[in-house]
This record gives structure tokens, sequence and C-alpha cells, in this order.
């Protein structure tokens, strides 16, 4: 299995492509870096001395807008409870939401290249079991003394072993950009999480990292998908095609959907978004992380069960 | 000698379509069976089933024993293949694609694949990128790649296409040695049918997925009736007596005699009948049967097969 999946790692890297990918993602990062280092503010620091009275007049406003909005939906509700909650916790606790803008702000704004870098993978996963049928090496590869199921497990393990690579760049070249360009600040506050009524602190750093992590969810599903449709069609582009657009439109589309129906929590991109139960309110009442995790689960077996299904019984006339 | 290839009834229907249809036949380790048949026949079909690329509708493939439906890794161990064009990875170099299936295969090691290379004959060119390769290199690095794991079992989809004559001989005689040095057993299609007839020890034909013919080369070159040109004159005399003498025998007038096809035996008597006639003989030729011949005979499908 190492062998093989040796052998994937290594066609991968073989092609000028993997390295434009890597390449523009830290050209990407490097160019949002300097754009927001020239529009930095430096007066970000004004109104700070006297933020509790803000934070304060806030409060009373979201609370005073509360009562007049009895009937209004119940994520709205959430939501302004949720403010309400993070600016008490804050004056309790003397922390000032202003921050100078430092290398965890950058970081943390940096952290939507993870949809580019998903761009990325489900390219590579689209084509890394397309590509054999259309180089028509699928031939040589199939004659070998290995079952085809392993075969595609070396092939989807690759994929994942590239999201992760494409993850770590991400999140060190943007650590690298931010303290080159913002510093690293004295004292870092740590991160407010607020769920289902209670506020917990949790270290930026750490904090970050399951940033990354559950946003990247989204774009292991899509992977997947993508890994499946390849197998399934042989056909990268649909693969491609279908992936990239729900990834843009799937979320859009399935907020639309929970206005009007309940089985909408059932939909791929209403569970992807793992950090609406960390800090935010779920998309549809009543949904908890157990239920999102669950859902997904369902997905990533069906997905490869697909896969697996039909490359195993596909007769290969290529 | 015993069939390390078998197949047993076997069928595929695509589509409704039957492609292949009970086809039997086993190949022995040590011999060079040859797969000969028009465009279409089913050659390129057979090979993708006994190699596991496509199912079997029906029938069983063994290899050393093991079934390719039930057994596949253990009976595909065995194999080594080019099923049409040896397509291999262009961004790579040969050497770096060869490395891809070493290690794809158990006991494969650097020392290997450069003895193979050698015996391919691409040493010098086996760093440079696949996609600069020719065709006639290609398909060398092919046979190269089938050949890694050491397999009992050769089998090739019209390994000649696209060699030069030197290499369509060095081709011949690397299948020989291994036939008879390694003891292999050999399956090769090809529609170079001289070729065929140089390579080969046994030839099966294939029609629309039919087998309908395996036979020793030698005896199926010899197994027709040769035909045989007379020079005599008179020739319409000449025409009568032989007709009389053999009057089962179609026999008919040349330019300058008479031809007809006639086995060995028949020459010495039909001579003394015209010597005794008075009849002047300037001369006997024999045609012989060319493997085309014969198989363009037996397939009866003229216009569809690519010429030598
Ligand atoms: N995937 C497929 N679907 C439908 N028909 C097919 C398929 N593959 C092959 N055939 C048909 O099966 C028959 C045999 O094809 P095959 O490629 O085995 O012939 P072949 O003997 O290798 O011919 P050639 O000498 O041209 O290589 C042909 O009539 C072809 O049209
Ligand atoms: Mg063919």
């Amino acid at each position: 299995m190492l062998n093989l999946i040796k052998n994937e790692w290594i066609k991968l890297f073989k092609r000028t492509g993997t390295f434009v990918m890597i390449g523009l993602i830290i050209l990407l990062l490097t160019f949002v870096g300097i754009i927001i280092r020239s529009q930095e503010n430096p007066d970000r620091g004004t109104g700070s001395e006297n933020w509790e009275e803000q934070l304060q007049t806030e409060i009373n406003n979201r609370e005073q807008e509360l009562k007049d909005i009895q009937n209004a939906p119940q994520s709205m509700i959430d939501s302004y409870q949720r403010d309400i909650a993070i600016n008490k916790y804050r004056i309790e606790h003397n922390l000032s939401p202003h921050q100078d803008y430092s290398v965890w702000g950058f970081v943390y704004d940096a952290s939507n290249i993870i949809q580019f870098a998903g761009l990325f993978v489900i390219i590579v996963a689209a084509g890394i079991v397309a590509s054999e049928f259309n180089w028509g090496t699928i031939k040589l590869l199939l004659i070998r003394p290995i079952s085809r199921g392993k075969i595609l497990v070396a092939k989807y393990i690759t994929v994942i072993l590239f999201a992760l690579l494409m993850l770590i760049i991400s999140f060190a070249y943007s650590s690298l950009v931010g303290v080159i360009l913002f510093g690293t600040p004295e004292t870092t506050a740590p991160h407010l999480n607020y769920y289902n009524g209670t506020i917990t602190e949790q270290n930026m750093g750490v904090h970050l990292i399951i940033l990354y992590s559950l946003k990247s969810i989204n774009m292991l599903m899509l992977a997947t998908m993508a890994f499946m449709i390849s197998a399934v069609f042989r056909n990268s582009s649909l693969a491609i095609g279908l992936s990239i657009f729900l990834m843009f439109a799937g979320g859009q589309l399935t907020a639309m959907l929970a206005q009007k129906f309940e089985w909408a929590k059932y939909i791929l991109f209403a569970n992807t978004e793992l950090m609406q139960y960390i800090e935010g309110v779920p998309l549809i009442e009543g949904m908890t992380l157990a239920f999102s995790v669950m859902v997904l689960v369902v997905y990533f077996i069906i997905f490869q069960f697909l896969a697996h299904y039909v490359f195993h019984k596909r007769d290969v006339a290529a | 000698m015993s069939g390390v290839v078998k197949l047993q009834d076997v069928s595929k229907t695509i589509n409704g379509k039957r492609i292949i249809d009970s086809l039997s036949f086993e190949v022995n380790s040590g011999e060079v069976f040859g797969f000969l048949g028009p465009n279409g026949a089913g050659k390129t079909t057979t090979i993708r089933m006994i190699v596991g690329l496509i199912g079997l509708s029906s029938g069983d493939i063994t290899i050393s024993g093991y079934s390719i439906k039930e057994n596949f890794v253990k009976a595909i161990s065995q194999v080594g293949a080019i099923v049409e064009n040896p397509e291999m990875y262009k961004f790579m170099s040969g050497y770096q694609n060869l490395m891809q299936f070493a290690r794809m295969s158990k006991g494969v090691n650097k020392e290997k694949v450069d003895e193979v290379v050698e015996l391919v004959g691409l040493t010098d060119r086996i760093h440079d990128k696949v996609k600069t390769y020719s065709l006639g290199m290609r398909q060398r690095l092919g046979l190269a790649q089938s050949l890694l794991h050491d397999p009992k079992v050769l089998i090739l989809d019209e390994p000649t296409n696209g060699l030069d004559p030197a290499g369509i001989r060095e081709i011949r005689d690397h299948l020989r040695m291994l036939a008879k040095e390694k003891d292999m057993a050999i399956i090769v299609s090809s529609h170079l049918l001289s070729e065929m007839e140089m390579m080969c020890d046994r030839i099966g034909i294939i029609q629309a997925g039919r087998l309908i013919d395996v036979q020793r080369v030698r005896d199926f070159v010899n197994g027709a009736e040769n035909s045989y040109q007379l020079e005599v004159s008179p020739k319409d005399e000449a025409l009568l007596v032989a007709q009389q003498l053999f009057p089962t025998i179609k026999m008919s007038l040349t330019d300058n005699g008479i031809a007809g096809q006639l086995k060995k035996d028949d020459i010495p008597l039909l001579v003394n009948e015209f010597v005794s006639k008075e009849i002047n003989i300037y001369g006997i030729k024999e045609i012989s049967k060319t493997l085309e011949d014969r198989f363009l005979e037996v397939t009866d499908k003229k216009g569809e097969v690519t010429h030598a």
C-alpha cells in the first residue's frame, strides 16, 4: 500500500500543474497580505479607551431590539443573544475587542484561502482516476497483482495527503506572511466561543487550527464527491464542474431550501459548516454537532461505496 | 508441457451483442501461441478477458490453475501483458515508468529493471521522457514493462506494431528465446501473417468471436494441397489426359500449359502418362501456399485483413 501511495505521489509531483497550484496559493497569500497591509488603518485604536461604554450601548440596543421583534426567526434571536453574551463577557473579564491587527488576525482572514485550496484539491481528486483512463495507462495499472480496491484506496489516500499538504502550506505560509507584515502581539487575547448560551475562552493558536480543520471539511467532502464522480463516470471535467459548482452554490441553495423545508438538514451542505456549532447558530433549529457528523459520515460512506462498487465492476475497454 | 493458460467456454456479450462465443483453448509453457483473426474478430477482447480488464459473461479462464475471476491477484501475478498500445505516463522518463510498475510487483529491484531495459535495447534513451519516444521505442518500453516480474505467461497484443524490420526480427528472437529458455507461455496476436509463421508454434484462428481452427504452424501451412503448374505442349491435349487420369481434381489451362491442385504423389503418375502420350514437358513448378493464403481461405474475409 505504501508503494502504491508513493507511486501516486510521484505521478502527482511529476506534473507541472501541481506546482502551479502551490505557487498560486503562495502568490495569492502574499498578495492578500500586501493589500491588507497597505490598507491598514493606523487609527485602529481610536475609541479603544472607552470600549466598555460602547459595548454597553450595543448590549442595550440589542436587548431593546429583542423585545421589539418577538416573532422574528429563531436564528435572528439566537444571533442577537450571542452578541449580547459575548459583549457582556468582554466587559466582565476586561477583554477589549480592539486588538491591533497582528499575525493572528491575518491567519484568521487568510483562512478563506481554504476555498481556493479546495478548488485545487477537487481538481486533483477529479483527475486521479479519470486521467488514468484518458492516458490509457489504466490498462497497465490494473494488470498488476493488486486488487482494484487497493488501487482506489491508495488514490484516495493520496488525495487526502495532498489536501493536508495544501492546508499546511496555507497555514504555515499565512503565519509567515502575517509575522513579517503585521508582527506578533505582546499579549494575545483568547478567542471567545459561544455555544448553547455559554462562553468559553480558547487559545488563539488552537482556535485557528480548529478553524482551519473545520473549514476544510467542506473541501474534504467535495473532494470525496469529485473522486467518486471521477471513478464512476471516468470523466474529470464532469467531476470538476459539478463539484466546483456545488462548492460555490451548494451552501446558498441549501440555505434557501432550509427556510422552507425541514428535510434540508439532510443535505450535505447544511452540515459541512461545522463552525456553526462553535461560533454561530445552526442553520436549522434542532441540528446538533452530532447530527451533522452523522450526516457527513453517511455521505462519506455512500460516496466511497459508489466509487468502489463501480470501479470494481467496470469493464476497462479504454 | 501443460496448459498454463486455459480458456473454457469463454463468452462475452456487450450490449446484447455476442462478441466472443464459447471460446476454448489452452496455451502450454514453452510455446508461442499465435492469435490470428481479421479486424474486429475479438482478439483484443479475448486478451482483455485473460488479463482481467473486462469480465466474462460466462465460462472461466485459469492461469496456472488460478481462476482470473475468483483469484485475480494470484492469477495475474504470473502474467505480463501489453493490451493494444502500451500507453505510459508521458510526463515521466521510461525508467520512472518502469519503476512505477516495479513497485507494484514483489521482488523487482533496480538491477532487474536495468537488465530488462538492456534486453529490449532501450538503454540509451531510458532516462528521456516518454513523450519524446518514437512508436517503436514505446513498444519496446511496453515489452520491458511486461517482463519486469519474470512472468510465466506473456501476452502481447500486436507487439510488432510500429517496429522496423530489425525490431520485428529482434522481438521474434526474444520471444522464441523466452519461450525456450524461460519456459514461458507466450500469446501473440498480430496482423502480420508472414511473421506469425516464423514466430509461432501453434496458431489459433478466430473469426467473429469464434475459434475456427487451432493448428501447428507447419501442419497449417502444409495442410492444403499445393497447386502445381506444368509447362507442356500441346496443352489442350495435356489437359484432356490429366482430367482422364484425375477426374476429381480441377485442372485448368494456363498461358503455356496447365495447372491444378495436385498432391505431390500425383506428379510422377502424371509425368509418366504425359511421356507415354508423347506430350512434351518443359517444366513443373510447385506453387506453395503461404500462411496468408491459408488464412484468407479459412477466414474468407479477404478485404478486411491488413497485409504484411
Ligand atoms: N466496448 C465495446 N462495446 C461494443 N462492442 C465492442 C466493444 N469492444 C469491442 N467491441 C466489438 O467487439 C468486436 C471485437 O473487437 P476486438 O477489439 O476484440 O477485435 P480485434 O480482433 O482485436 O480487432 P483488431 O484486429 O482490429 O485489433 C468488434 O466487432 C468490436 O466492434
Ligand atoms: Mg485488437
